[in-house]
Parts: structure tokens; C-alpha cells; sequence
């Protein structure tokens, strides 16, 4: 410590003993100052850097040459993000002290890096700025403006206290709360953060805030108290938040939140994992579905084709064996036909009877395939029966013929002509009984095959002359 | 119960880096110890 008057160090005594001056007085100056500082020092190390300032301006206020003061101070003020105030404090403290002054070093370290530097000064220019938009009431651009404060300097309290407010005005308690936590974790006794904090605890638990009004009594006799100077210190013992239904509160949100994401984002990818399982069992259904309707195609193609070939087989069956008066029918004529030539061969009417009745199977049934003992047998009755036949239509045929009995003629004649082809004169008097009966067409076509048959003939000639009169009669 | 405008007057405008010199230049540095010695010299003034 120096003389004021002359600047000799002082001693003990309350006088400087170089100028002979009273510095008693000065003396407790000085030590009140250095006092402030001390106190100032043990606030700052427990962060209660609001207190710290409080009790290094007072330390300065005594003694503006108090240079620990001033650079604590500075510290301070760069801890709560107040950089040009620190840097102040620090210029001006190593104006006062240029050599051995660790405020130098402070300098160096913002003013060595401009980036830094340039980052400090929009941080200021953007909080002056959200404090302008406030001012204008577009809080929205505020709380944006700050939040990027915040973001290049998380140390700024004013600007957490600004958008603490901010949230608070806007009814954000939580994120409120949040703000002035981040205010406490770097200033633990800010009297601005704490009565907002405390509002904001009503606010969000205000039955609490009735309930813990007898326990905070209680705690409040729960609190370390110190003596700083002429200063009551008293600090909470804990700073533990509420339990109780904050906690309820949190895992009721827990589960909500929990709820929702089931709901949301669990629950349509069960809805996708099972729609796609369906998926899955309904194509293989369709490919079995698939296979099966072309088993019962091809099946359905085979009983076609089986439906067909039993069809022929029963046609062919029907063939060999007849429906009503089939092949069977003839043999059996063929047989009675026989015997009746083989017991009564002169009976020649009984096995004409049994031949016309084959002939007529054989016309109703038309031309069907004989065994060859059939056709054998059949054609020697025939050879044998036949001369006799024919001769006994040709004269009952021409019989009635002349008697102009053409209906009973007709057949007898076709009998006769039918057992003995070269009978021409049967044919061309079957002819004329047609024609005579009017039936001019058969006629024709009978004149017809007399004329092929039997060429150079007068039945030829007779049939030439009464085909020309049916064709005149005709046109 | 918080009065935001109330609130909102007590935070003032950031000093900016560019304002940090004349700030300085304007800061009152006068202390105890200056007012004292102020005093010491104006009673001796007025002693003699």
C-alpha cells in the first residue's frame, strides 16, 4: 500500500512516515475494498456470480485501483456473457497496471481470434435486437432472435432471462423452467431467475406450492448461512427440484408419448405385417385354387373323351346288336328263312316272307356289314328260292296289272323284278303302274332304267315314247 | 404474478463491441479513496 500524497509504501503506523500524512482513514479504504473483494471471490466460487458483482463493484467503489478486483470482476462479467462489460473492466485494468497484469491475457485471448470476436459482437447485436422486437411486440421474432443468441453464446443470462420471460408471457412454463435452469446452472443466486422461477413452479404445481408452503418453512431452517463481511450469507442447503407429482405428471406423459408411438408407429406396421400374411395365404390359396381347377379340366376333358368313346362303343354295340329289328332280327329271318326252305322247300311264299323282311331291316336299317356266313347263306336261299319267287310276282304282279290293279301291282312287280333282274318287261309294267296311277315322276325315273337296262328294246322304245309324253305334260 | 412490461423494461440494450471505448472513456472511476483525498486537501485549503 502507498501513500496517497507521496506514493512511499506505507507501515503500520497511520501515517505515512515519508510526508508525514494521515492515512489512517485511507487505510480502511483500502481494506474495506480488499474485504469486498474477498467476498466477492467466495461468491464467485460458488457461483453466485450475481453477488460476486455486487461485492466486486463495491470493492472497486472504495478502490478503483484494486486490479484483482477489476479483473475478477471482468471474469465475472465474461461468465454471464457480458463480454463488452468484461473487456472494460479489463482494459481499463491494465491501464492501471500495464506490466505483470494477468487482465492482459484476457485481452489477448478475444481480441487474438477475430472470429471470436465477430461472434461476440452479433451475439450482442441479435440480443439488442430481440430486445427491439419485444419493445415492438413481435415476441414470435424475439423468442427466434434469441434462441440464436443462445446458441453462439449459451453463457448470455440476460438473454435466457429475456426468453425465460418470453415463454413466460407466451404461458410456456416448462420450457420457461428450462431456460431459468440453464440461468441457475451458471448464476446460482440471480434474483430476477429465481422470483421468475419461482413464479413459474406456481404455476406449474400450484397445489404443490400450497402443500410444500409448511415444508419450505422447514427447509428453510435447512439452509447454510455464513458470514461475509457485514453480510449474512444464506444459501440452500439442496437444490433438488419437487418430487411427488411432478414425477406422476412425467410418467403419466411418459405414457402418452409411449401410447402414441404404439398407436402410431407399432400398430400399422402389425396392420402391414399382418395384411401382407393375408396376402400371402390368399395367393397361395388361389395358386392351390388354380392347380385344382385344372385337375378338374383335364379330368372334365378325360370324361369327354371317355363320355365320346362310350358313345362310339354304344353306337357300335348298337350296330352289332341292334335297337329294335337290327341285325339280330335279320339272322333270325335269315334262320327261320332256311328252315322254312329246309322243312317245306316248295313253300316258297314262307321264305319270300322271311327274305322281304330281311330286305326291309336291311332298308330301315340301311346298308349294314354282314358276316360272311350271313351274306352267304342269305344269297344261296336267295339262288335257290329266287327263280321261283320272281316267276310267282311276275305273274301275280302282271295279274293285277291287267286287271288294273296297280296298287297290288306295284309291289309284286318290284318283288319280281327285284328277284330276277333281267326281267325287263317287269320293270317297264312297273312303270306303267306308276304312271298309270298318276305317280309320273317314279315313272320317269323307272322308264329311265329301262332304257339303261335293256337298250334296243322295244320297252326301250315304248319307255322313250312315254318319258317324251311325261316331259311334254310336264312343260 | 409477473408484469411482462414491467419486466421487460428492466433489460436494457447490450453495450456492442464498438461502443466498449467511449464506454470506457465515459466510465466514472472517482472511488472512495479519490473523495477522501479530495477532502483531505480541501480542509487543509481551508485550514490554512
Amino acid at each position: 500500500m502507498n501513500c496517497y500524497q507521496c506514493g512511499c509504501t506505507l507501515s503500520q503506523h497511520d501515517f505515512c512516515t515519508n510526508c508525514g500524512a494521515d492515512v489512517a482513514l485511507y487505510k480502511r479504504i483500502i481494506y474495506i475494498s480488499n474485504r469486498f473483494y474477498n467476498d466477492g471471490l467466495e461468491r464467485a466460487g460458488v457461483r453466485d456470480l450475481t453477488g460476486a458483482i455486487t461485492s466486486l463493484r463495491q470493492s472497486l467503489k472504495f478502490n478503483k485501483n484494486n486490479v484483482e478486483a477489476r479483473n475478477l470482476l471482468g471474469l465475472v462479467y465474461f461468465e454471464t456473457g457480458e463480454v463488452v462489460a468484461a473487456l472494460s473492466e479489463w482494459v481499463i485494468s491494465k491501464n492501471l497496471r500495464p506490466k505483470k497484469n494477468i487482465a492482459d491475457d484476457y485481452i489477448s485471448m478475444i481480441q487474438t481470434n477475430q472470429n471470436r470476436l465477430d461472434a461476440i459482437n452479433q451475439t450482442i447485436k441479435k440480443y439488442n435486437q430481440a430486445l427491439t422486437y419485444c419493445n415492438q411486440d413481435s415476441l414470435d421474432l424475439a423468442v427466434i432472435q434469441l434462441k440464436k443468441v443462445l446458441s453462439l453464446n449459451p453463457k448470455f443470462i440476460r438473454a435466457h432471462q429475456l426468453l425465460a420471460l418470453l415463454y413466460i408471457n407466451n404461458e410456456e412454463w416448462e420450457r420457461a423452467k428450462r431456460e431459468l435452469t440453464k440461468c441457475l446452472e451458471i448464476d446460482t443466486n440471480n434474483t430476477a431467475t429465481l422470483r421468475y422461477l419461482k413464479e413459474v413452479d406456481e404455476m406449474l404445481l400450484p397445489e404443490e406450492g400450497v402443500k410444500n408452503s409448511s415444508k419450505k418453512q422447514k427447509a428453510s431452517n435447512q439452509v447454510i448461512k455464513y458470514q461475509s463481511g457485514n453480510e449474512t450469507i444464506i444459501q440452500p442447503a439442496n437444490m433438488k427440484e419437487s418430487r411427488g407429482v411432478t414425477s406422476l405428471l412425467n410418467l403419466g406423459i411418459g405414457l402418452a408419448i409411449g401410447i402414441a408411438i404404439a398407436f402410431f408407429l407399432i400398430l400399422p406396421a402389425r396392420i402391414q405385417s399382418a395384411r401382407a400374411n393375408i396376402d400371402e395365404e390368399l395367393r397361395k390359396v388361389s395358386e392351390q385354387s388354380d392347380a385344382k381347377t385344372a385337375t378338374i379340366d383335364e379330368l372334365q376333358q378325360q370324361l369327354g373323351e371317355l363320355q365320346a368313346q362310350k358313345e362310339t362303343l354304344e353306337q357300335d354295340m348298337t350296330a352289332y346288336m341292334g335297337t329294335d329289328d337290327g341285325n339280330l332280327q335279320s339272322v333270325e329271318s335269315l334262320m327261320k328263312a332256311a328252315s322254312a326252305y329246309l322243312t317245306e322247300p316248295s313253300d316258297v311264299t314262307t321264305v319270300a316272307d322271311y327274305l322281304d323282311q330281311i330286305e326291309q331291316e336291311r332298308s330301315e336299317e340301311g346298308e349294314q356289314e354282314n358276316t360272311e356266313a350271313f351274306d352267304s347263306l342269305y344269297n344261296n336261299l336267295l339262288a335257290l328260292v329266287g327263280p321261283q319267287l320272281a316267276e310267282s310276282y311276275d305273274e301275280e304282279g302282271h295279274a293285277a296289272f291287267w286287271a288294273a290293279n296297280y296298287e297290288e301291282a306295284i309291289p309284286k312287280l318290284t318283288k319280281a323284278y327285284q328277284y330276277d333282274p333281267t326281267n325287263g318287261q317287269a320293270l317297264y309294267d312297273l312303270a306303267n303302274s306308276y304312271y298309270r296311277m298318276g305317280d309320273a315322276q317314279t315313272a320317269k325315273g323307272i322308264y329311265q332304267q329301262v332304257i339303261e337296262l335293256f337298250p334296243n328294246t322295244e320297252k326301250a322304245d315304248k319307255s322313250e315314247n312315254f318319258l317324251a309324253e311325261i316331259e311334254r305334260a310336264e312343260e | 404474478m409477473i408484469n411482462f412490461e414491467e419486466e421487460l423494461k428492466k433489460f436494457h440494450p447490450s453495450l456492442e463491441v464498438e461502443d466498449a471505448e467511449e464506454a470506457i472513456y465515459n466510465q466514472d472511476l472517482t472511488d472512495m479513496a479519490d473523495l477522501m483525498v479530495k477532502i483531505v486537501k480541501e480542509s487543509k485549503k481551508t485550514g490554512e
